[in-house]
């Protein structure tokens, strides 16, 4: 290999390089390779301004694209992280339920008005059931300010694992007496409610810790206000 | 480009479910991935979406993120897997030899195109030409200044073919440009 051959290709080693030499991102050892053959070669100040001048367009070109726009993060955050389809999406295959959801996904004046008959006729069989447990002669565990008699449970905050099936949730909320109050919020959260009665903190903390454990069915428990 | 005190911190949390450490994530890295994404795709719709598909991946991943390089590259690498898949998909890989001639216009010289725009303008619009796959290590290195190694790690592929392949997106843009009326001299 002659003298010029070999230059040809260190020069050709070095043009690869610049790139990252200009950007500061190259080892240390090819970074003084670099400048070593710069310092030799004058005539590569003139490649130096060419990778300079990419550089300079192509930041430039990035920059003069719109930024996402404002409300990514909320579309982003409305679902929920999982691939799959949540709880409820999930339940929605089976047939019966499938009908309820279409019902109050596609609101129509006839079903609106339906909905409105079917909630006052639950706001009156409330009532009812209401008036009938406060004849009845039983301990009150506390009494809210509405006079609402009130047997609460311990509630929580949960994230269900990825591949959990339905089935396996209701079983494990059936064996802790839970029920899903409220959800999915962002992240794919549910509110849950454990028990039907009140428990002293550590007794509600033994019991989080429990559901926590079936790590087949739930994947992030926290205790929750109610 | 700037980078989060404590990454690895954040993702834990990101992992665990955390919402406001997804926001932070999302706010640092969303216009970068966007960006990224857009120049790959062309359509701003599909790379909202993608970017969108980006994070979800990143925060139901989270917890398999064993970093070791940077959270950018990490995150970027989901980026480029995104929009490459969804280019095959749809089949918008329509950069080609002949979209890229049409940049000159045949009925100027170089010299009157020369004059219709300065050399910037021309060499922006030459990069803007450029197929996905050097327009994306361009972006990478110059623009996200991304190390020989971490433009590997995103594309996967080995060090001396991110030396090659840029070295090949920076004679393919001299081309262009020689088609649109600039000579630099090189290669």
């Amino acid at each position: 290999m002659n003298k010029s051959t070999t230059q040809d290709q260190e020069g050709e080693e070095i043009e690869m390089l610049l790139p990252w030499y200009v950007t500061g991102n190259l080892a240390p050892a090819d970074r003084d390779r670099v400048e070593t053959y710069l310092a030799s070669q004058p005539s590569a100040a003139l490649a130096l301004d060419r990778v300079r001048a990419e550089r300079q367009q192509t930041v430039a070109a990035n920059e003069a694209l719109a930024t996402p726009p404002a409300h990514a993060f909320a579309t982003f955050a409305g679902a929920p992280p999982q691939s799959r389809p949540n709880i409820i999406q999930r339940a929605s295959r089976s047939l019966p339920t499938q009908a309820v959801l279409e019902f109050f996904r596609r609101p129509s004046p006839h079903r609106v008005r339906t909905a409105a008959l079917a909630s006052a006729a639950l706001v009156i069989a409330q009532a009812a059931a209401i008036g009938w447990l406060l004849s009845l002669d039983r301990p009150v565990t506390y009494q809210v300010a509405s006079g609402e008699n009130v047997r609460d449970g311990v509630y929580a905050l949960v994230v269900f694992a990825d591949d959990a099936r339905v089935a396996d949730i209701a079983r494990v909320l059936a064996e802790f007496e839970g029920s899903i109050v409220d959800g999915p919020k962002p992240g794919g959260v549910y509110k849950v409610r454990l028990g039907k009665e009140d428990k002293p903190r550590p007794d509600a903390d033994v019991l989080l810790r429990r559901l926590a454990e079936r790590r087949e069915v739930v994947r992030v428990v926290l205790p929750s206000m109610r | 480009m700037m980078q989060i005190a404590d990454e690895a911190s954040l993702i834990e949390r990101v992992a665990a479910g955390e919402v406001a450490a997804v926001r932070v994530l999302f706010a640092h890295y969303q216009a970068r991935v966007f960006r990224f994404v857009l120049r790959l795709v062309g359509n701003p719709a599909v790379a909202e979406e993608i970017t969108n598909e980006v994070f979800l991946e990143a925060w139901k991943g989270a917890s398999n993120y064993e970093g070791s390089g940077s959270v950018a590259t990490w995150i970027l690498a989901i980026a480029h897997h995104r929009a490459v898949s969804s280019l095959r998909k749809t089949r918008e890989e329509r950069w080609n030899d002949e979209q890229a001639a049409a940049l000159a216009d045949p009925s100027d010289d170089p010299e009157v195109g020369a004059q219709k725009a300065d050399k910037k303008a021309i060499l922006r619009r030459c990069i803007n030409a450029l197929s996905p796959q050097h327009k994306g290590i361009i972006d990478l290195v110059y623009y996200h200044e991304m190390s020989i190694s971490e433009v590997g790690e995103i594309l996967k592929i080995p060090e001396g073919t991110v030396k090659t392949r840029m070295f090949h997106a920076r004679k393919r843009l001299a081309e262009l440009l020689r088609q649109a009326g600039i000579d630099r001299g090189w290669p």
